[in-house]
């Protein structure tokens, strides 16, 4: 049977995960590649239940060397590539702008170059952010909206974004670029601020922490769930034209309002005191201090508000967005309860 | 208290000599790139202890790119002594990525012994080199004296560390020294080396989890150690008089025939009825295979390896039936 061959980069986080899953689905042979650490970790996969999956192939590469890129392009005889690897942490990225700049925005180019020079009919994904927007423009956010990043990560994606349409328009290679906004699920990290909540709720409610500390309550996201997204992905790449489209839930809630979701999804309902550097919530029922601000967790430049209209994708692609919010949260929770009753959670 | 500064805290070394420094009342700085991996490493006992953590340990987010940062970074913590253990660690992994290998391996050192050469603080450095650095080597065993001759882009780019650590001490006076370590194994080896897989496939084929082990070839041959006694000889080595560089090596060589062997025996069970071979996995086998002559380190410093070869093995396979439960 023909299978298509797909190279995902960063098959270890969140997105690299659901993708190569919906991939494998379609009979797609899937090269992942991950940077090679003492502690890389395929928790996500395995969690998928893919790891061992014969069609997937776990590849150690490096986005910052062309050299390798070019290979990988070559001895695989992919026909797509997502390029969802990055130095993703937006507050890593104050300390370390020049490896952010590197792997963020350099790796995208080395990625077309390739494609250049290998093989120009590779269809190309670039995963573009929210974070493009920062100070943003306008409300809601769409395809032209002017961007404005506010952190070393949202400069250093703005120019893998732009260098994606300019390979499009100068040499005719089919890239995407996918502008997604915050999406979550029970694969994402623990270092972004949903799961670091869902994690934490679960915790508390099994009397394994104390209080979960937060920095700005007030930052409000569009947040949408992550295996829907990942759809939205390949259905780009499938187009009879590449195009730039917004992926997002045209729905925009508070850093507070997740947290009432949480708690409310382990039946514990919050009351607010306070307010700024001094804001508490305290557990309704017994009085017990549940949340507190740290101000160490605030950004340089705060991002203050996100909401994009995924219009042109539902138009274009047929996607659109369906898990609420509130569902979401409920299936993080969930997953984390589970994980601390079983022991850990990564 | 001294200070100590660490990179390549997560991976074995870094985690055993922070547990060491730790026990002898350092502040211990440890560099990481990745903050999402912190919980889940080597060192997850110590960030997960809020008496050590953000007290007697901190952790920075830190990259060799990075140099502004670092420069910072170090500069605030005024180290006494620095141990630079952090790189791509595999030589094979190195002809598959040879420009990020040079940069990790190889820049990075230089870019750390510019920052300790403009600080006013006195600081010891001790670069982690390997055995790679002697490449195919002309006699057997090595010493501080051999030929520098690597065959790989890793043993390369660390042979340009070990030489930038010597040319600072030299041309600035620093105590800048490299350690020139032989294979050292320990419980916390990751998954990629052939210790590991081997125990960890004893292990679970123990368990009934697993019914043959892979490998390429039992011929090839190593000179292998107990990771916790080459920290010690490290922090040795920047407690003595005058800083230089030394091998960390055990002067005996075994093959992976004999680690098998153990492996399986310490068990109870027979290698050759698990034991498959596949030609994919032969790697180029060295004429002469690394071996080093630790008596310069015996000499000076009184540095021993405590924990012979099968005992290494033995504690390896017990450590991952234990997480197997």
């Amino acid at each position: 049977m023909y299978k298509k061959t797909a190279i995902i980069t960063g098959i270890s986080g969140q997105d690299g995960a659901y993708l190569s899953k919906l991939l494998l689905s379609k009979g797609y042979k899937v090269y992942g590649t991950y940077r090679r650490t003492s502690s890389v970790n395929f928790w996500r996969i395995e969690e998928l239940g893919l790891l061992g999956h014969p069609d997937l192939h776990l590849v150690e590469f490096d986005l910052t060397d062309l050299g390798t890129c070019l290979r990988l392009l070559h001895t695989t005889g992919a026909t797509e590539i997502y390029n969802l690897a990055a130095q993703s942490f937006v507050g890593v990225s104050f300390d370390q702008p020049h490896t952010t700049a590197q792997i963020t925005a350099i790796g995208a180019l080395n990625l077309l170059e390739a494609i250049r020079l290998v093989n120009p009919q590779i269809r190309f994904y670039q995963a573009s952010t929210s974070e493009m927007f920062g100070k943003v423009q306008a409300i809601p956010q769409v395809e032209e909206t002017p961007f404005w990043p506010r952190s070393p990560y949202g400069v250093a994606k703005l120019y893998a974004h732009w260098i994606t349409i300019n390979y499009r328009e100068s040499y005719d290679i089919f890239g995407c670029s996918g502008i997604l906004f915050n999406h979550e699920s029970p694969l994402r990290g623990r270092e972004f601020v949903t799961r670091k909540i869902t994690d934490s709720v679960a915790k508390i409610k099994l009397g394994k922490l104390d209080v979960l500390e937060l920095g700005n309550l007030d930052a409000k996201r569009d947040w949408g769930y992550a295996e829907e997204y990942v759809e939205g992905m390949w259905r780009m790449l499938q187009a009879d034209v590449p195009d730039t489209f917004v992926l997002a839930t045209n729905r925009t809630e508070t850093v507070r309002d997740f947290v009432i979701m949480a708690f409310k999804a382990v039946g514990i309902e919050l009351v607010w005191k306070g307010n700024a550097e001094k804001e508490i919530a305290e557990d309704a029922a017994t009085g017990k201090l549940l949340l507190r601000i740290n101000p160490k967790f605030y950004r340089p430049a705060e991002v203050e508000l996100l909401i994009g209209n995924p219009a042109k994708a539902k138009e274009k692609l047929g996607w659109a967005p369906k898990t609420t919010l509130e569902e979401l949260c409920q299936m993080m929770v969930d997953a984390d309860m589970r994980r601390n009753n079983n022991g850990a959670s990564f | 208290m001294p200070v100590a500064f660490i990179t390549g805290i997560t991976g074995q070394d870094g985690s055993y000599l922070a547990d060491l420094l730790l026990s002898k009342d350092y502040i211990v700085h440890g560099l990481v790139h990745r903050p999402d991996s912190v919980g889940s490493s080597n060192i997850r006992h110590l960030v997960a202890d809020p008496k050590i953590m953000g007290k007697q340990l901190f952790l920075h987010n830190g990259s060799f790119e990075d140099a502004t940062h670092l420069r910072r970074v170090i500069s605030r913590a005024q180290p006494d002594e620095f141990y630079h253990l952090a790189g791509q660690s595999s030589p094979r992994l190195s002809l598959e990525l040879p420009e990020a290998t040079v940069d990790s391996v190889g820049m990075a050192t230089l870019r750390l012994l510019e920052i300790l050469r403009d600080l006013d603080h006195r600081t010891k450095f001790l670069y982690a080199s390997s055995s790679e650095v002697f490449g195919s080597p002309s006699y057997s065993p090595q010493d501080e004296l051999t030929p520098i001759n690597p065959t790989t882009p890793y043993g390369a780019a660390k042979a340009f560390s070990q030489q930038m650590a010597r040319i600072y001490r030299i041309a600035y006076k620093l105590p800048t020294c490299s350690v020139i370590l032989y294979n050292h194994e320990s419980p916390r080896r990751g998954g990629h080396f052939v210790t590991m897989k081997i125990a960890r496939a004893v292990a679970r084929i123990k368990k009934g989890l697993q019914k043959e082990l892979q490998l390429g070839s039992l011929t090839g041959r190593r000179d292998w150690g107990w990771a916790p006694d080459y920290v010690c000889g490290m922090w040795q080595m920047l407690q003595a008089d005058v800083v230089d560089d030394f091998i960390l090596a055990t002067g005996k060589l075994h093959s992976v025939e004999e680690l098998v062997q153990n492996a399986f025996q310490s068990v109870g069970l027979q290698w050759r009825d698990y034991v498959k071979f596949d030609p994919d996995l032969v790697t180029t086998v060295e004429p002469i295979a690394p071996c080093g002559n630790p008596s310069k380190a015996q000499r000076l410093l009184g540095w021993q390896n405590t924990v012979g070869f099968e005992e290494m093995m033995e504690r390896l396979v017990a450590a991952e039936s234990d997480k197997l439960g």
